[in-house]
């Protein structure tokens, strides 16, 4: 990265923070994800009895060493660290989405793109640059939401259960792995798009690929058909990468001032 | 080094719109250049081919000796371009308008900042360059363009149509703003538009284009020495000047088309020998519009033989 590029990604950064709508996406959905939710879990847990049968069919479902002494201790914990990171992911996702169609497609639509193209950057660049924007507010808002939401869940467990929680190795490659492959995954399918799509609306709807896959896995994990565990998030998430790293690869490749302007 | 040249430059699009076709060009350092013709003669493209947005379909062009369709980045390092479509961000102000843009030319803050200053003044948007783009008119926005094509020192500016939607007070003004600003820098102007009266104010070198095809290049003296009939001479007389080639204007004046001033002792002393009353003798040299009809004509007339 040059100065030049620097400045790129310092202007769409400070584009999305300064645009009202577009920086309140960015807001709820972390909010959401990593606060509202895990909050409902755990005041849920708290407040039903034992005995009711919903305890009971997630104790079916989720793996906890019963003799361990407390039970809503334990279930907590395995909510926090099997069922809450697959809603986790939905924040990178969604914040690349937002920040990849406002810098490509904004751009576009605001007829601002022809004056980047008139400076003294290749298109290659350019486009690294924007990636690498998206990129890193995305990851920017996922490791805020993170911290925001152990210290939330920390002070509400506390309260509620003099105890605290620990997160598994499972956060780790959320965090370090899957969260930066869906991200860039995410800009790279908009940036596809970006050629095509005239409106930043319409190029958002792209995350929908991205975001139903999660969704099944959520499902998949309440009826018990697949189980996450740390050897299933590292399988899904150097396959990411992989599928990430080809697709940044050639991101830039094949385009043309006279296919982006179109 | 020719700041401009272009050598059979075609470009067909996709459609099938052969947009230019066969443009020889050739551009001296410091010349501002009116690449003049009505819409859809072949003007943007020509600006895009010149600064490789687009690749030519034949021929080729270059600027100051780079050949934009391989290295644009070059191309873009010297130059200065206004579009209709190259817009600023609406949410920044004028001033970070132009800092940002001074940045992507690698141009440190302390200078961009000083630069930026500069020209804000000279366009007259010193106070509202604290404002956000979003406020300005037209005109303001146009006027911010012209410094944001200038923050770098560019050694040519181009510039597709910086007037329009000007009134023409405001068109008057841009122009000046353009001409002093080229004068300061010693930059070359590459300056396409439609309205052939504006470029006539501020052009030293004109391309006049129809539908793609150069009709003619070259000073106003050369484009005129061109035309069959280099003036137009209008008479006050008692009656129509019998045994020449005459028309009629709407204040009841005659108007008379000679190759030369040369010519205009001999008509004078025709009319005054036919015992017509002559009260009033002008004479006027053709102006770029008249030009560009009279070539119009020549080229379908000639099209037809
Ligand atoms: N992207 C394009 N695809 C197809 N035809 C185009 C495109 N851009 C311009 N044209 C056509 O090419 C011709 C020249 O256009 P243009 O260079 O924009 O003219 P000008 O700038 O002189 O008004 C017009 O007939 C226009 O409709
Ligand atoms: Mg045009």
């Amino acid at each position: 990265m040059n100065k030049q590029q620097l400045a790129l990604i310092k202007k769409d950064v400070r584009g999305i923070t300064s645009n009202k709508r577009l920086f309140s996406v960015l807001l709820i959905i972390p909010l959401f994800m990593a606060v509202v939710l895990p909050t409902i879990f755990l005041l849920t847990i708290t407040f039903t009895p034992l005995e009711s049968g919903d305890l009971q069919d997630l104790l079916a479902i989720l793996p906890v060493d019963l003799p361990n002494s407390d039970l809503r201790v334990a279930l907590t914990g395995a909510l926090l660290n099997k069922i809450v990171p697959l809603f986790f992911l939905m924040i990178p996702i969604m914040s690349a989405s937002v920040m990849a169609a406002s810098s490509f497609v904004g751009e576009k639509e605001k007829r601002t793109l022809e004056t980047l193209l008139y400076c003294p950057l290749s298109l290659k660049q350019i486009y690294r640059a924007k990636i690498l924007a998206s990129f890193a507010l995305s990851m920017f808002v996922s490791l805020l939401s993170f911290a925001a939401m152990l210290i939330v869940v920390e002070a509400e467990l506390w309260i509620t259960m003099r105890n605290w929680f620990l997160p598994a190795i499972e956060w780790l490659l959320i965090i370090l792995l899957v969260a930066p492959a869906l991200s860039l995954i995410a800009i790279t399918l908009i940036v596809r798009g970006s050629a095509k799509a005239q409106t930043v609306e319409e190029s958002q709807q792209r995350s929908v690929f991205l975001i139903l896959p999660i969704l099944m896995l959520i499902v998949g994990q309440f009826m018990g058909v697949l189980l996450l565990n740390a050897w299933i998030l590292l399988g899904l998430g150097a396959a990411f990468a992989a599928i990430a790293v080809v697709l940044v690869r050639t991101s830039a490749g094949g385009y043309t001032y006279e296919k982006i302007l179109k | 080094m020719k700041a401009v040249t272009a050598d059979n430059l075609s470009k067909t699009y996709e459609s099938g719109k052969r947009a230019l076709d066969d443009v020889s060009l050739s551009l001296n350092q410091g010349e501002i250049f009116g690449f003049l013709g009505p819409n859809g003669s072949g003007k943007t493209t020509t600006v895009k081919l010149l600064n490789g947005m687009l690749t030519p379909s034949g021929g080729e062009c270059s600027v100051f000796g780079v050949n934009p369709a391989v290295s644009p980045e070059t191309v873009h390092g010297m130059s200065g371009v206004i579009t209709e479509h190259a817009q600023m961000y609406d949410n920044l102000t004028g001033f970070q308008n132009l800092t940002f843009f001074a940045s992507l030319f690698g141009i440190d803050a302390g200078e961009a900042a000083q630069r930026a200053r500069s020209l804000l003044e000279q366009i007259d948007l010193a106070e509202a360059g604290n404002r956000k783009l979003a406020t300005y008119s037209t005109g303001m926005r146009q006027r911010l363009s012209l410094a944001r094509a200038m923050i770098h020192r560019p050694r040519i500016l181009f510039l597709d149509e910086p007037t329009s939607g000007l009134d023409p007070e405001s068109a008057r003004q841009a122009n000046g703003m353009i001409r002093d600003l080229a004068r300061q820098d010693g930059t070359t102007v590459f300056l396409c538009t439609h309205q052939l009266r504006y470029a006539e104010e501020i052009c030293t070198y004109y391309g006049l284009v129809d539908s793609g095809t150069l009709l003619a290049s070259g000073d106003i003296e050369s484009l005129r020495a061109g035309l069959s009939s280099g003036l137009t001479v209008t008479l006050r007389t008692d009656r129509p000047p019998v045994g020449v080639e005459h028309g009629k204007l709407p204040d009841g004046r005659y108007s008379v088309q000679v190759a030369s001033a040369e010519e205009i002792p001999r008509l004078v002393r025709r009319i005054v020998e036919a015992g017509i009353k002559l009260y009033h003798v002008s004479a006027q040299r053709p102006t770029l519009e008249e030009i560009y009809f009279a070539l119009i004509e020549q080229k379908s007339t000639g099209g037809a033989a």
